[in-house]
Order: C-alpha cells, then structure tokens, then sequence
C-alpha cells in the first residue's frame, strides 16, 4: 500500500479505535507503557497496519517504508505509546532483515512485530562507550556454538527483552573492529544475568546485562564471523532514520500542549518562534531522509547529520518547556508534571545516547566533510 | 518540469554563467540561456539551481526581479525592476494616495535603469507601474556595495498605467523571493565552509594540518549540519508550498548563514580577515541578504506572535 491510501485509511481506524487503544493511564510506569506498547502493536498487527512496509518474507505486507514511518508518527504522536520503547523495532528489525539467515528472520520477525516479544541491543560495554570497535565481551567457538562472556551495559529494556542482537569479540582485542561478530542471543538462556540501572528521570531503562558461559547456537550468527563490524555499521543509520522521525512526531506534539498551557507572556515569541524553526528545520531533513529510504537508498554517515538536529531540537522543545512552565516542570506533582518533568530529564541524554554528540561530528567531520583521520 | 539530463546540462550551464560573468554581463547569459524560460515552466527548478549557484559565485543578477514580476503575474521582460520592501519588511512597498502612488523601498541598480518600476501596493493585492525618474534613488553603498541596492522613495504624481489587480497575491510573491534568498545565503554559505574547509586541511600548525584538531573539526562539522539543515528547509518549503515554510525556510537559512560565517571566519583566522581573501565578500552578501523581503529575527518573532496568538503549532511537511 501507497501512504497516499494508507494515511487517511490509518488515521480514521485509530480514531474509530481510540478508546480501546488509549493508555490506561495519566503518566504510566514502565511496566505500564511496555504492557501498553505489546498491547498497542499487537492490535496494529493483527488490523495489518504493523505489516506495510515489511517485506511479506517476515510476515509483512510488502509496499512503501513510508508506511512505517507515518504508522510511529501517529501512535506517538496521539500518545499511544512511547516513541522510545515503540522504535526499537525500527532499530533492530531492518538489521535482522539485512543479516540474519532467512529462516530465522522469518521466524523471529513477526513476532517483534506483533509485539509477542521485545528485543534488546547490547552494544555498548562499561569499557566500550564512544569506541565501539574496542569491545571486550568474549564468544569462543565451542564446537556448533558460540560460548560468550563479558559484559554489556546501557542495554535499553534488557530486562523485557527475549531477544539481544549483541556484539562480541571473536578476534584478538588488536583486531579492533575486524574482529567483531555478531549474534542473535535468546535471554532466556542459561548465564545471563540483567540488573537495571535507575536513571535520573526515575525510570529503569537501561540495564547491566552480563554473559556467564552462555552458549549460542552457530546458527544465531548475524552476517559473516568477523563481520560483526558491517552489521553494527547497518544497524546504526537505521537507528538515525525512522526512529528520528517518530521522535519529532512526539516533539511535535509536546511543543503543542506546552503552548496550550503556558501562561501569557511566559515567554518571547522570539523564543516560541525559533523553537518552531529547529523542528521544521528537522522535520524538512528527516522526511527527506525517510523519502530516500523508501526509494530503497542505502543511508550511512548522513544521517548523522539527523541525529544531531533531532538532539539538538530535543533539547531546545524541553528547555523551551522549562522556560515556559518551569513551576510545573520542577514543583508539579500530578500526573502531566511528573510525565514532563521526566521527558525534560530524559531530553539531556538526547546528546549521549545513540552515538554521542562529539562522536555525530566526528563522524561528519571524517566522512561527510573529508578532514582525514583524528588524532 | 526540468527533470534528468536536461536538468543537469541547464544547471551546468548556469554554473559556467555564475562563475564567470556577474551583474549586466550574468543578466545577458540568462538571457540566452533562456532561464526566464525555465522559470515560467519550472519555477522550482529554475529557482533552486540559479540562486544556490549564484550565492556560491557571490555574483549578482536581476533573477529576483524577474521572479517576482513573473510572481505577481506581471511579465518577465528583461529590464522590469520590481521595488522590494523596505530593509527587514515584508510589506507592500507602495501606497496609493489620492491619484498618486507613494513608494519607499528597495530597487537593484539594474532595475532602476529601465523606464518604469513595478510597485505592489498596500491594497489588497494591486500592482502599478511607476516612471523610475519620478523617484528619488539613492545609492546603497552599506556593507555590500557589490549588491548595488538602491533606495527609492517618493510619490509618483500619476502612474504610468492604472494600477491592475496582481494575477498572485503580494503574500505570495514574497515567498517565492525569500525562497530565491534562502537558496542564495546556502550557496554562499556552502561556499564559505569549502574555503574554511580546505584551508583547516591545507594549513599545518604544531606539525600537522589544523583539520586533525577536534576544536577545529567540530566547529566545522557544526557548519556542515547548519547548511543541510537551511538545504533541507528551504527544498521541503518548496514541497509544502505554504507561506509560513518559506518564510520559516529564509529564517532557518539567514540565521544559519551567520553562524556559518562565524565558524569559518574563526577557523580561517587571520587570512579569512584580509580582503584580498574572499571570505568576506560572502559575509557581506550573507548579512545583507537577510535584510531583503524580511530578516530571521523578525520573521521569527513574527511566526512565535502568531503560534502564542493560536496556541497551535501549524502541522507542516507532511511525510
């Protein structure tokens, strides 16, 4: 299906459905939205909306990517659901697609899809942050199996997820980012051990996952053995692409309530303004990034240049937020207050997470503008 | 439209044109090369790679009279200046007064060479032509004496012609302008990071090039992401065809623009401060461009006035 047919059709199904599918609550904790969002996906899948835009070999009904990205611009943007926890799929389904043996991305997709299952990605390491390429937690080869041990760390929702794609060192530690495999990992197997991190916003989003023995099957090897490198070089633009622009819907939205309820002359128009501006500036970058998506570009180090304004504006919604209702932001105790509060907390991570702000340029720097090598 | 190869052999043409003629000369290139032509077929098109270009090569034409005249409706006939607004302003520059037409605003040196202006007025949406010597003109030296603009003010007793109702109204024809302006402040902004760029490589201090320290790759790096970020803006205004994204477009890209400048003027340092190198031909041309058909600040503050008056934020750019 086209967007064209696709939108209006969405658009009337979500508001004839409104009611079962609103949240059953004000400000929900994370048990809450994670139950939500299965339940959410699950309604999405089964009506066919979650399956445009995929193709039909992982349970998809084939047709334009643009699909998925208007599908997370409306749930998120009507408060269905997080626009964080409901983009993983973006992150890691396109990545399963590209590396994962047919059989298994074909058995595995549909249910991240349908929301029978939450998938995590363990990435980055205690000693491992902004130099992925120096990651330390070990697979050795033990017979038809993969036998892991290390640690991971900053694992988003590690402790809903069934599924890890995680990134091992099968090399020496000098083969750097030659020597990186990665591998389709199921949490429940034996020696896996997750302990949620609390982060300043209140919410145990991000977990410690550590790997003790833990055997993987050779088969739940992603792309090839040292090939590690190519599937976290493919993984990371999906990362800045889709999942972005969900991120500017739910800006979007925010920046309304905040003017519906900001006091007269709490702030400049000045300032209303440019803040305006930042989102349409990345609004404009990001649908164009969506649109070469869909015309089946490969993205790369482009979409750096995503990342950085979604941040950036991020940041600029929720201090423009602080400005404007900054009693409620920092003394307000209901539910809507709390709910703000936490986004405006969460906003600071905006230049951290994903790829930190230093390293967004450094790699517009390298490979956009053609500096050569840092020292 | 003005599509593929026929696209590409235009724009390459125009960047041999840009590039090596400017002024009278620029207009004479156009001419043959029949860009009031392309932009009666293909607006867009003809828009976006002549002025990109154009602010690249920090030359000068009478493209944006012609794009407005053919905005309002009003012909492209080579040597039909169009009065702009005041510096800053985005209104009509013309008020009727009684039979007379009074005017205050802002003409090319070329425009103010021909017979007869063309003056949009106040009124809802009305045109006139007013006899050029029936004005005061008064040279606008200012930052970027290259740019020749000229200020014209005063009344004309009687127009040339009875003033006829625009085919487009004023609102729109600003648009399209602060469209044009907004391409040209990239192009010229895309030319300063080029320069600031190759000399961060070329020029070594502390045994290596400048461009291998982080300070200097991050400032640059952040121009980068200020000129994709002004690009994108000003394509997908075109797209959402609203008056709110162009004017949103020509704040992005005027504000932008200035931190561009900033950037590669520090990181070129002491030669980006000479005038034989030149950095601030585009300085000059970047800041006074934000003056024409309404400044960031103002059309920012503006579209803040408006969103605080509706408390609702204008669902642009539909995917």
């Amino acid at each position: 299906m086209e967007l064209t047919e696709f939108r209006p059709a969405l658009d009337r199904w979500l508001d004839e459905h409104h009611d079962e599918l609103a949240p059953p609550y004000a400000y929900g904790s994370l048990d809450e939205q994670m139950a939500q969002l299965s339940r959410v996906k699950r309604a999405l899948f089964e009506a066919g909306w979650m399956r445009y835009g995929w193709p039909e070999r992982v349970g998809g009904l084939g047709g334009s990517t643009l699909t998925r990205a208007y599908l997370g611009e409306a749930v998120t943007a009507r408060d269905l659901v997080e626009p964080g926890i409901y983009s993983m799929t973006e992150v890691l389904a396109p990545t399963m697609i590209d590396f994962a043996p047919p059989e298994l991305a074909a058995e595995m997709v549909p249910r991240l899809l349908r929301g029978d299952e939450m998938w995590c990605q363990g990435f980055s390491e205690p000693g491992t942050g902004s130099n992925l390429a120096s990651l330390a937690c070990r697979a050795e080869r033990d017979g038809d199996a993969w036998r892991v041990n290390g640690q991971k760390v900053w694992t988003s929702l590690a402790q809903y997820a069934q599924r890890c794609v995680l990134l091992t060192r099968t090399g020496t530690v000098e083969s750097a980012h030659r020597g990186i495999t990665a591998m389709f990992v199921d949490m429940d197997s034996p020696g896996i051990t997750v302990r949620p991190l609390r982060t300043m916003h209140g919410v145990e989003e991000f977990c410690e996952v550590f790997f003790d023995d833990v055997i993987v099957p050779i088969e739940r090897t992603l792309g090839e053995e040292g090939g590690g490198w190519a599937v976290a070089m493919d993984l990371l633009p999906y990362e800045r692409s889709t999942a972005l622009w969900h991120r500017g819907a739910f800006l979007h939205r925010r920046l309304e309530q905040f003017l519906d309820v900001l006091p007269d002359s709490a702030v400049s128009p000045a300032d209303v303004g440019e803040v305006f501006q930042q989102l349409f500036a990345f609004r404009a970058r990001s649908r164009a990034t969506q649109h070469r998506l869909a015309d089946g570009d490969k993205l790369g180090p482009e979409t750096s240049v995503d990342k950085i304004l979604l941040a950036t504006t991020e940041q600029a919604v929720f201090d423009f937020a602080l400005d404007a209702l900054g009693d409620q932001l920092i003394l307000g105790d209901d539910d809507t207050s709390r709910r703000w509060r936490a986004e405006y907390l969460y906003s600071r991570a905006a230049t951290i997470y994903g790829g930190s702000a230093e390293i967004q340029r450094n790699i517009v720097a390298r490979r956009l503008l053609d500096l050569g090598a840092d020292r | 439209m003005i599509e593929g190869d026929d696209l590409t052999l235009f724009a390459s043409s125009l960047r041999r044109a840009t590039e090596t003629t400017t002024g009278r000369e620029l207009d004479a290139t156009l001419d043959d090369l029949g860009w009031r032509d392309a932009l009666a077929a293909d607006r867009r098109a003809a828009v976006a790679t002549l002025f990109e270009l154009q602010g690249r090569a920090g030359a000068t034409s009478s493209a944006l009279d012609q794009l407005l005249a053919s905005a309002l409706g009003a012909g492209s006939q080579s040597g039909t200046g169009v009065v702009l607004p005041r510096p800053s302003r985005t209104s009509a520059p013309g008020r009727v007064v009684g039979d007379a037409v009074e005017v205050d605003g802002l003409a090319s040196s070329a425009a103010i060479e021909g017979d007869e202006l063309l003056v949009a007025l106040d009124d809802g949406g009305r045109l006139a032509r007013v006899a050029t010597d029936a004005l005061e003109r008064r040279a606008v030296t200012g930052l970027d004496p290259a740019l020749a603009l000229v200020e014209v003010r005063g009344t004309a007793a009687s127009p040339v012609s009875e003033p006829v109702k625009a085919a487009c109204g004023w609102a729109e024809a600003v648009a399209a302008g602060q469209l044009a302006l907004a391409h040209e402040q990239v192009g010229a902004s895309r030319a300063m990071l080029a320069l600031a760029r190759d000399h961060a490589v070329e020029r070594i201090q502390f045994g290596q090039p400048i461009a291998q320290f982080q300070a200097v790759r991050h400032r640059l790096a952040d121009t980068y992401v200020a000129i994709e970020a002004a690009e994108s803006a000003v394509l997908a205004a075109w797209d959402d065809g609203s008056t709110l994204a162009a004017a949103a477009a020509k704040a992005i890209a005027g504000r932008n623009a200035r931190l561009v400048a900033r950037h590669c003027q520090q990181v070129l340092a002491g030669i980006g401060f000479t005038a034989e190198h030149p950095l601030h031909g585009y300085i000059r041309r970047v800041l006074t461009l934000d003056r024409l058909l309404g400044d960031a600040r103002s059309l920012t503050a503006a579209m803040g006035a408006e969103l605080l008056r509706t408390r609702r934020v204008p669902q642009l750019l539909p995917l």
